[in-house]
């Protein structure tokens, strides 16, 4: 009896400890997506499940779901490090069809399979570099410069990806290597309960587990939050981190995995077309936020992000499977951003009467922007109020 | 406290007309539009049997030429801008726009569609009118997520510029229809004082805007919720009911270039009508000297932006390139012109200027 | 001096040398020596061959008024600035750092007067970033954490290293950023006004470490606006004064008033003459109506409920330290927050609606204490910024006529002495003081029958602080009615006629201001009352 009581207590002492953690507000947009992702698997599981022995909830189902959305993780990853910094990558769609039709282009001239690829990530982390240099260097503000890169990439794809004709078509890419690569994969399992990991998927999560560790164990990632802050990353600089540097790295790191994502997007479509990837970006972003990541920056985490393009898989999932048109499934969309956006909304302001009462006044975002204009516009306030 | 430099303060209040013009905000826009419409005018000069760029001619009392299809061309491209213009001012931005014109423009024709007198005057005026309430309706949701829920501008209206076609294609029952009714064309395809209709009705709308915002003390009102939108709230200044305004009009705005966008077509396509064309309308602004970040707005600017954006499309044909590689050739455009303007190389010749007046004031003695 | 390459010997005293220096403090070498730096903003000339030196295991203060040049020499020795003239040595070596990491990397720790910390990573990633333990090319949590804990136990600071920075109190903050430039093996550490928001057992805990870091043979540069702290810390003070140097002394060779007189520029006679400029004493009569009355007025986590009352033509002054609720008084009493507790009533008439328009109306402004983030709307004119409170209160659609607008923005260009005299400059290229004025302006362009006044004088010079207390006390004269607050009790007692005393959010006493209410007695009254508690 006394020992139940004692578990009982050691449970409740632990659940406090670690719940606090948990529901600590940095955590509590995750925990939002990740039991989104929860409740639309159980009603999955409740409403498709149970004929002739079908379950919804399975490896076939879940990896299916994986490796229809590989490419929007990696591409929702190098997002998250675009967003958490205070920015945005509007280019990635662009930059998905330059990177698809630069391989239906290079692999038929006899260009080796590995050289091409390497070749086609290297165009997204070029992409990126010139948005980084435009926002750095430039001072330009990143919607603009990625939209400027968004142009550049649609267009070059549109000149590239036309066939022996010189007419803009969708290109079959037909390269004994590349189908290969695109059919490989390690099967697990028996007869129905059959299941499947592909190259996209793990490269995927490669990207992932990558992404975790640079934006949590290395300095980088510290100066990714850091620039997030929304000083335009002066205390970081003063902290002896450099951001300005590595503002430009991360749109590098947002344009390779463009260029990744892209590389897996002609996988899964085996065609490269300068029409892949109209409004990607948007589903990029989408996911990021669904995600828990505030687009404000500073305030998120990879994992989130793969979360969330997983709840935005599901929809794309479901919706057919109720029998409505595909554009609901844009509807839906819609409303799950705006629940999400209504959630972090009511988590912010939770916190902010809550430092309020603690006496912790910290100027908020109005004031936070106001205070980087007048930062980097003019030193000569500063020297003169200081 | 320190004193002001003298030169300096000689430099901020008698700038050399030079400088004042070179670094004025509508230099790099205008100068971009010249040559832009100069070299076309180079490409196409025009021979017996075609018209050249500049040449205007009257057919049966109406306007015809390239100038009046660029003219036509910017005309829905104009007037999301002029929203997007003061909502940027704000510190905002309103992606919604181009959905809002598929939504407006579905509304409207499957109205017409509904209606057995879709011929008639009255009946189109309540389909347009229902248009513009749409636009609006969208914009205060807008307005009311930006305003009273405080959630940022951009994902504000993200929601809608994702699930606002989809609603679009509801209502439209997912089919493309076209309809009949001469009335409503006459929106996209009638001349009024010889000019195409929809030209006229938007420089009427510009006119109204641009006066009315310089006129009241809305212009002063809005830059200053976009420079510092606590201060602004501190000094009184009603932020949430401007917001609201603001964010109704560009929805209103985006209403009526969804209209005027179908008019000539009068075609149903939730999907391409207004595709893309809130970045667009965000390029208007910015080629037009708007700072992305908010303040200070220039309207003047915005619209020779939506000229500039509204040519280069048709520049790549004159040029004799093949169509496709116009967003190549926006991309080159926009990374020029925003490098030109920006603060970098603005400051760097601010300081060359100051440089060389310092020595100048130092070689002369006074 | 300027512009003599190589090293200064130390053994060759310094034009502005006190006798008896060398001896007080153990030093063998200078650790750093600053010679002749001069640094120009546009219009600004922020140092003007300023020299500066600090021997190992001194604690040396830098002295001086807003904008003497204080923050602006600490960065230019951090490298966030670069000098325009003049060298920087460091253990005799020239060096001329381009960015804060080879500062650091030289061994020169800085905890910076504006928080410039991350308050989005934990108090851990903090504490350590530039210095985290590692396995390869990543960082190890568990034993950053342990390290971090280490570091903020020396400050007897015990909170959870993987809680969020942002989460914690100011003072909070500031000692880890202090923990932060302890945990390097520095050799120079420089404290820019590390002090402002902590305790006093705080300020002890924090004089302890400095002190066993002297001890150690850090040279610590202390920079601090409480002179008791300087006094009770520092071995030598610098003074600057308008990006100058004033000169250099060893702490108890100068006497207060003397270092006060230093940094302000003008001797003991003159500021006694400013002092007696502003009308103090004089006693408004109070039988006439109360122009507001807050009764048993309070808002949970902001203020403890409060009476106060302020008459027309009386100035009523709020005296506390930072913290102790004065700002939220005002806050409360213009109606920007909704009060959860009592009532608020302004000229006879209960408030209701608590937002700054519906104030306007009530003819109350607030002259807010953050001036850049709350008051000031930079890239707008002169002109704009002086009418927006009054544009706001008519509402976007009656814009003010050209002609009356020329009128108030002339007017208050004038009366105020706002230079440069061009009303459509930015205002943002006005210096503080100036901007200061354009902010009244703005609220005497509404013809308030309230001000709130929330450190209308911060940042300003000597001279623009005398003029605008003047302008104050004329105003009242004239029938407003003020509430005064200040951080610099010597200000609220010159100008007041009351004065409310507050300590730790809550009002704790009223005074009418006599000769016989001193400073000293106030602050007597703040720590008294910290005894009953």
């Amino acid at each position: 009896m006394s020992s139940a009581l004692q578990w009982i207590n050691r449970a409740g002492a632990w659940g406090v400890k670690y719940g606090k953690v948990l529901f600590a507000s940095r955590f509590l947009p995750v925990i939002g997506t990740l039991a989104t992702l929860v409740i639309m698997l159980i009603f999955g599981q409740i409403r498709y499940s149970g004929r002739m022995g079908y379950s919804f909830v399975s490896l076939p189902v879940l990896t299916a779901l994986l490796q229809n959305n590989a490419y929007l993780i990696v591409l929702a990853i190098g997002m998250t490090f675009v967003i958490l910094s205070g920015g945005i990558d509007l280019s990635v769609g662009a930059v998905v069809a330059l990177t698809t039709v630069v391989i239906a282009r290079l692999l038929p001239v006899g260009v080796p399979l590995g050289i091409t690829l390497i070749i086609a990530v290297l165009v997204g982390t070029a992409m990126g570099l010139l948005i980084g240099v435009m926002v750095q260097s430039f001072g330009i503000q990143p919607f603009i410069a990625s939209l400027a890169v968004l142009f550049l990439a649609r267009g070059l794809s549109n000149v590239i990806g036309v066939d022996e004709n010189g007419v803009v078509r969708s290109l079959a890419i037909v390269h004994e290597g590349f189908a290969k690569l695109a059919s490989w994969s390690i099967k697990f399992g028996e007869g129905r309960a059959i299941w499947r990991i592909n190259a996209s998927v793990l490269i995927a999560i490669a990207v992932l587990i990558i992404a975790y560790l640079v934006l949590h164990h290395t300095r980088f990632g510290r100066t990714v939050y850091g620039i997030g802050q929304g000083d335009n990353g002066m205390a970081a600089g003063l902290m002896g981190l450099n951001p300005e540097r590595s503002k430009i790295a991360i749109y590098m790191i947002s344009g390779t995995c463009a260029g990744i994502a892209g590389v897996l997007f002609a996988l899964f479509m085996q065609t490269g077309f300068c029409q892949h990837g109209i409004g990607m970006e948007l589903d990029a972003i989408a996911a990021v936020v669904i995600g828990g990541t505030l687009l404000a920056g500073g305030s998120g985490f990879v994992l989130g992000s793969a979360a969330g393009v997983l709840v935005y898989g599901l929809i794309f999932v479901f919706i057919p499977r109720e029998g409505l048109d595909a554009t609901w499934s844009r509807i839906f969309m819609g409303v799950i951003l705006l629940l999400f956006v209504l959630l972090q909304r009511a988590i912010t302001v939770r916190g902010e009467k809550r430092s309020a009462g603690h006496g912790a006044k910290k100027p908020q975002l109005a004031s936070k922007k106001a205070s980087i204009d007048e930062g980097h516009r003019d030193n000569r306030t500063e020297v003169n109020d200081e | 406290m320190s004193q002001l430099d003298p030169t300096s303060r000689q430099s901020v209040k008698a700038p050399n007309f030079v400088i004042q013009v070179f670094t004025h905000r509508l230099f790099w826009p205008v100068v971009g539009l010249i040559l832009l419409w100069v070299a076309c005018g180079i490409a196409l000069p025009g021979s017996d049997t075609a018209p050249g760029f500049w040449s205007i001619t009257m057919m049966d009392g109406h306007l015809f030429g390239q100038i009046i299809d660029i003219l036509r061309a910017a005309a829905p491209i104009l007037l999301l801008a002029l929203g997007m213009c003061l909502v940027i001012a704000t510190g905002g931005i309103d992606l919604s726009v181009g959905a809002v014109m598929a939504l407006s423009s579905s509304v409207s024709l499957s109205y017409l569609i509904s209606s057995p007198t879709r011929e008639t005057l009255p009946t189109v005026l309540i389909a347009i009118g229902l248009g513009l309430l749409t636009g609006l309706v969208v914009g205060l949701f807008n307005g009311t997520m930006v305003a009273r829920l405080k959630i940022q501008p951009f994902i504000a209206t993200l929601i809608i510029m994702v699930a606002g076609r989809g609603v679009a294609f509801a209502f439209t029952g997912g089919r493309i229809e076209s309809v009949v009714s001469p009335p409503f064309k006459f929106l996209g395809s009638g001349f009024v004082l010889s000019l195409p209709t929809q030209v006229v009705i938007v420089t009427i709308v510009a006119a109204i805007v641009m006066i009315s915002v310089r006129m009241s003390a809305l212009g002063v009102l809005v830059e200053s919720i976009g420079v510092n939108r606590q201060a602004s709230f501190l000094a009184g200044v009603p932020a949430s009911s401007i917001l609201m305004l603001v964010y109704g009009l560009c929805g209103l705005l985006a209403g009526l270039a969804g209209m005027i966008y179908v008019a000539p077509t009068m075609a149903t396509n939730a999907n391409a009508i207004g595709l893309m064309l809130e970045l667009d309308a965000i390029l208007c602004v910015v080629l037009g000297g708007t700072a992305l970040s908010g303040g200070k707005f220039y309207l003047s600017g915005t619209v020779v932006g939506a000229l500039l954006v509204a040519t280069l499309p048709k520049a790549v044909i004159y040029f004799g390139f093949p169509m496709q590689i116009t967003p190549l050739f926006k991309g080159l455009v926009i990374l020029i012109i925003c490098i030109a303007q920006s603060q970098t190389l603005r400051d760097q010749f601010a300081r060359r200027s100051l440089r060389r007046s310092v020595a100048l004031a130092e070689g002369s003695p006074s | 001096m300027v512009g003599i390459p190589g090293h200064t010997p130390p053994h060759l005293p310094h034009p502005f040398d006190l006798e008896g220096v060398l001896s007080a403090v153990d030093q063998t070498t200078e650790i750093v020596t600053v010679t002749g730096a001069s640094i120009s903003f546009p219009g600004v000339r922020a140092l003007d061959g300023v020299d500066f030196r600090l021997f190992p295991g001194e604690i040396h203060s830098l002295m001086g008024e807003n904008g003497a040049g204080k923050s602006t020499l600490i960065k230019a020795l951090t490298g966030v600035y670069q000098l325009d003239s003049g060298t920087v040595e460091i253990a005799g070596e020239q060096v001329r750092f381009t960015s804060p990491v080879q500062a650091q990397a030289a061994g020169i720790s800085t905890v910076y007067q504006e928080l410039n910390l991350i308050s989005n990573l934990t108090v851990a990633e903090n504490v350590m970033l530039g210095h985290e333990p590692k396995r390869g090319p990543l960082i190890r949590t568990r034993a950053m954490r342990e390290a971090a804990t280490e570091h903020l136990e020396r400050l007897h600071l015990r909170i959870d290293p993987a809680s969020m920075l942002g989460s914690h109190m100011i003072g909070v903050q500031q000692l880890c950023a202090i923990a932060r430039a302890t945990a390097v093996q520095a050799k120079v550490l420089i404290l820019d006004e590390p002090t402002s928001s902590l305790d006093k057992t705080e300020v002890d805990a924090l004089f302890s470490v400095m002190r066993d870091l002297k001890a150690q043979g850090v040279a610590i540069i202390f920079i601090s606006h409480f002179l008791d702290q300087v006094y009770e810390i520092a071995d030598r003070i610098t003074v600057l004064r308008n990006g100058k140097l004033v000169g250099e002394w060893e702490t108890t060779q100068l006497p207060k008033f003397q270092l006060i007189s230093h940094m302000v520029g003008k001797t003991a006679d003159e500021l006694a003459a400013i002092a007696g400029e502003a009308a103090a004493g004089e006693r408004v009569t109070q039988d006439a109506e109360p122009l507001a009355q807050a009764i048993g007025l309070g808002r949970r986590g902001m203020i403890e409920p409060f009476d106060l009352d302020t008459y027309p033509g009386e100035i009523v002054g709020l005296a506390g330290l930072l913290g102790s609720g004065r700002t939220e008084v005002a806050r409360l009493l213009y109606g920007l927050e909704r009060p959860d507790h009592g009532t608020l009533t302004v000229r006879g008439r209960q408030v209701r609606r608590f937002a700054p328009r519906h104030s306007l109306r009530r003819q109350v402004a607030y002259s807010t204490e953050d001036r850049k983030v709350e008051g000031v709307v930079g890239d707008l004119t002169v002109r704009e910024n002086i009418l927006l409170a009054l544009q706001a209160r008519r509402g976007p659609f009656k814009p003010i006529g050209k002609k009356e607008a020329d009128e108030l923005v002339n007017k208050f260009m004038t009366s105020l002495d706002i230079t440069p005299a061009n009303p459509d400059l930015p205002i943002k290229n006005l210096s503080g003081g100036n901007q200061q004025k354009v902010l009244l302006a703005r609220w005497l362009a509404i013809s308030p029958a309230l001000l709130l006044l929330d450190e209308p004088l911060r940042g300003i010079d000597v001279g623009t602080k005398a003029e605008i207390q003047r302008i104050i006390a004329d105003l009242a004269r004239q029938g407003m009615s003020v509430v005064f607050i200040s951080s610099e009790l010597e200000e609220v007692l010159r100008i007041s006629h009351r004065i409310a005393i507050m300590r730790d959010r809550r009002k704790i006493g009223e005074e009418v201001n006599s000769q016989t209410l001193t400073s000293s007695k106030i602050f007597e009254t703040i720590a008294s009352s910290q005894e009953l508690r």
